[in-house]
């Protein structure tokens, strides 16, 4: 009896020690993050958006203009890979990162679970597909038939189930593309930038094309639900319009069209 | 609430059993036989078995099983398992066998080699055949042997059907997951825990309980 | 015709000639014990004649039949049917006894009656209660090795070698591996076989018991017999100076 109390007490006091040792308590995020003096950015490995130079450093739209913010907060930097797209919100909430910056839809589940920014990018979610057989599925309806496979979580799940089609969630969109080119499932549904980027002649994929294109939607910032980090990014967002900086850097990786106006 | 993420864990659980099971089947038979090709008197299967021992022990599963289901589609042009969740679940199967496979040969063999010359000798000289030394004599003290080295092995094991769902192969795991995405919710993910640990637990007490029957002599 | 006959043997590990060229008879009835310091070839020899080791050149044969058999330098060994039928001519007590670990005392010596000479399994039961008797094991039938003390461990081996009826009982230093206070159970009971006419050839250390016990003695040194005859002749009238020397070190 006595060794179960302690083994009981141990218990409960690691679970206080998970909850408890959050060290200092701030009213605004941004004063947390001015505190510690880094922005943690969550990201995925996704071009044009997030990608390594040559050099190893992140390069790509947003990690540019993550940086700039950083900047302008007056903090440094810092990118922190995703393991799991799925698990951004617990991310956020943990405290791993201070904000996904990813050509991140803003969905349900997002706008639920963060606090975004206004939507700074339009994009579309793309179906994918071998080019030996684009031909025979040039429409919507047509693509009933067709295994998928899609990140999940993400946009293109939620295509996915939305028109009833038979797919496989995998970790990463990239693993999704891997599946179509290995012929394990037909067709994907990615976002249309990734595409734009990842498949094609000249890339790793030459087998793969573009289909069908789906619903358009908003790619935004998100911090945690209740940082004022938001409403300062929105700011920022509006300056960098302003002055032309964010058209320059669209312009940079070849994104203009799916900028939005401020 | 609570009883529809059970009942999604079980099915999950359900799925990881599967595999669990379906893996002892294939390797434990499969491991003897690589076991016997790696102590072969004919140094060319030996050496090739030794090779694709050291690869396969050499090399995380998490990566077999991406090469064995995308590998004949990315590399040879030529996807084998189809585009059914069947054929995943068969290319987890055979990543598995494989990979444990290969660990028991290792535990076999560690057994067969430490069972003494003396064993062989005595049965010889009654006129015992070599099957009837293998089966009747050595094999059974193998046996006592490797108990405790397969029961580590084969609760990693339980653990490993985890790696399943890199390929697609919704197992437990996955369904804990499924309910941060659809339902935000985290426990579901951290219970499925308590599944491992009932199932291993009840595989540890088992081990022990066999462990126990064989105590009666030493080898 | 002599049980066993052994002609001319030889046998080399590598470049080391350990047998050259062994020469001798066991007639039916006989104990012979073979002497000799350590690395005289004494249990290589035993080892080669029962099939362990595969001889260099020579002939071995049982009752007239051969095991292996020397035709212009070629060896040709006996094969399946006719090697199990001469190996069933004789049995082998080791050093460190083999018994099986997982078996009890009863089922290590019906084991081989059982499945090699596919007696009933009833009545193997009861010719090892019998041979358990003899060993004074009679309450043991159903321990298991490690239950046992070396000794007795020995005397469970000698009688599941006789559980196969052989006509010739070979001994490899049954006595070595034992602590001296187990030595007399495990060499009364090897006496008791003598007097029974049982024909045995004891490789031993145990010069008194081999004195006492043995029909015929045979020394062996560096790899030959270098003196054999009556125990009485070995013992006090050597010839060799190296069996003298040899007796002088065993201080008998």
């Amino acid at each position: 009896m006595k060794k179960i109390f302690a083994i009981l007490m141990a218990a409960a006091m690691m679970l206080t020690c998970f909850v408890g040792c959050k060290g200092k308590e701030f009213e605004k995020d941004s004063e947390y993050i001015a505190d510690k003096g880094t922005l943690i950015v969550g990201i995925t490995d996704f071009a044009p958006m997030d990608y390594k130079d040559e050099d190893g450093n992140w390069i790509g739209f947003d990690a540019e203009m993550a940086t700039k913010f950083a900047k302008s907060l007056g903090v440094e930097v810092e990118f922190l890979v995703l393991a799991d797209w799925g698990k951004k919100i617990m991310e956020l909430n943990d405290k791993q990162v201070d904000c996904v910056w990813n050509g991140m839809t803003l969905n349900e589940e997002v706008l639920n679970g963060m606090e975004t920014s206004k939507p700074y990018c339009k994009n579309k979610q793309v179906v994918v597909l071998k080019k030996d057989i684009a031909d025979k599925y040039t429409t919507k309806e047509s693509l009933k038939t067709l295994k998928f496979a899609v990140e999940e979580g993400s946009a293109g799940e939620d295509q996915a189930v939305a028109n009833d089609w038979d797919y496989v969630a995998l970790a990463a969109q990239s693993d999704a593309l891997k599946e179509v080119a290995a012929g394990t499932s037909q067709a994907s549904v990615i976002d249309l930038l990734m595409a734009d980027a990842m498949i094609g002649e000249g890339t790793d994929y030459p087998t793969l094309t573009k289909s069908v294109a789906l619903t358009e939607e908003d790619y935004g910032v998100g911090f945690r639900k209740g940082s004022d980090l938001a409403e300062k990014l929105n700011d920022f967002f509006k300056k960098c319009y302003d002055d032309g900086s964010l058209m320059e850097l669209a312009e940079k990786y070849n994104i203009k069209d799916t900028m939005i106006a401020w | 609430m609570f009883e529809t993420v059970f009942k999604a864990l079980m099915e999950g659980f359900g799925e990881s059993l599967k595999i669990f099971a379906l893996t002892l089947i294939g390797a434990l038979p499969l491991g003897l036989i690589i076991a016997f090709g790696s102590m072969s008197k004919f140094s060319p299967l030996k050496y090739f078995t030794r090779a694709i021992v050291w690869i396969i022990r050499g090399t995380p599963l998490m990566l077999q099983l991406i090469i064995i289901f995308y590998g004949p589609g990315l590399i040879l042009g030529t996807n084998i398992w189809g585009i059914g969740s069947k054929g995943r679940f068969i290319a987890v199967i055979v990543a598995f066998v494989l990979n444990y496979g290969c660990y028991f040969s290792e535990i076999y063999r560690g057994g067969i080699e430490g069972i003494s010359q003396g064993q062989y000798e005595a049965g010889q000289v009654l006129g015992m055949n070599k099957g009837q030394i293998f089966f009747r004599i050595v094999l059974p003290q193998v046996f006592k042997r490797i108990i405790p080295p397969m029961s580590n092995e084969i609760i990693t094991l339980v653990k490993d059907t985890s790696l399943a769902r890199v390929i697609g192969v919704y197992e437990l795991i996955h369904f804990g997951e499924a309910f941060i995405k659809s339902n935000g919710l985290i426990w579901p993910l951290f219970f499925t825990g308590v599944f491992y640990l009932v199932f291993s637990g009840i595989l540890t007490l088992l081990f022990g309980y066999i462990e126990k029957k064989l105590n009666y002599y030493r080898v | 015709m002599a049980v066993l006959e052994i002609k001319d043997l030889k046998k080399s590990f590598g470049k080391n000639e350990v047998l050259k060229g062994i020469s001798f008879c066991v007639q039916k009835g006989q104990t012979v014990a073979i002497i000799g310091s350590s690395g005289s070839g004494k249990s290589t020899l035993l080892r080669c004649a029962t099939n362990l080791e595969k001889a260099d050149s020579g002939s071995i044969a049982y009752n007239g039949e051969y095991l292996v058999l020397d035709i212009d330098g070629q060896q040709k060994y006996a094969q399946k049917e006719e090697l199990s039928k001469i190996r069933s001519n004789f049995g082998l007590v080791f050093q460190n006894f083999n018994l099986f670990p997982h078996l009890s005392v009863m089922q290590n010596i019906i084991e081989a009656p059982v499945n090699v000479k596919k007696m009933s399994k009833a009545e193997a039961e009861k010719k090892a209660r019998e041979l358990l008797s003899q060993m004074g094991l009679s309450d043991k039938e159903n321990a298991y090795p490690c239950e046992l003390s070396g000794g007795q461990q020995q005397r469970v081996a000698i009688a599941r070698a006789l559980a196969l009826d052989p006509e010739v009982l070979f001994f490899d230093e049954p006595t070595s591996a034992l602590d001296p206070e187990l030595t007399g159970e495990v060499l009364a009971v090897i006496r008791k076989l003598a007097d029974k006419n049982m024909t045995m050839v004891i490789v031993t250390h145990e010069m008194a018991f081999a004195r006492d016990v043995a029909s015929h003695v045979i020394f062996m040194d560096k790899g030959v017999i270098a003196e054999e005859g009556e125990p009485k002749e070995v013992f006090y009238n050597p010839k060799s100076q190296r069996l003298q020397d040899f007796l002088h070190s065993a201080s008998l």
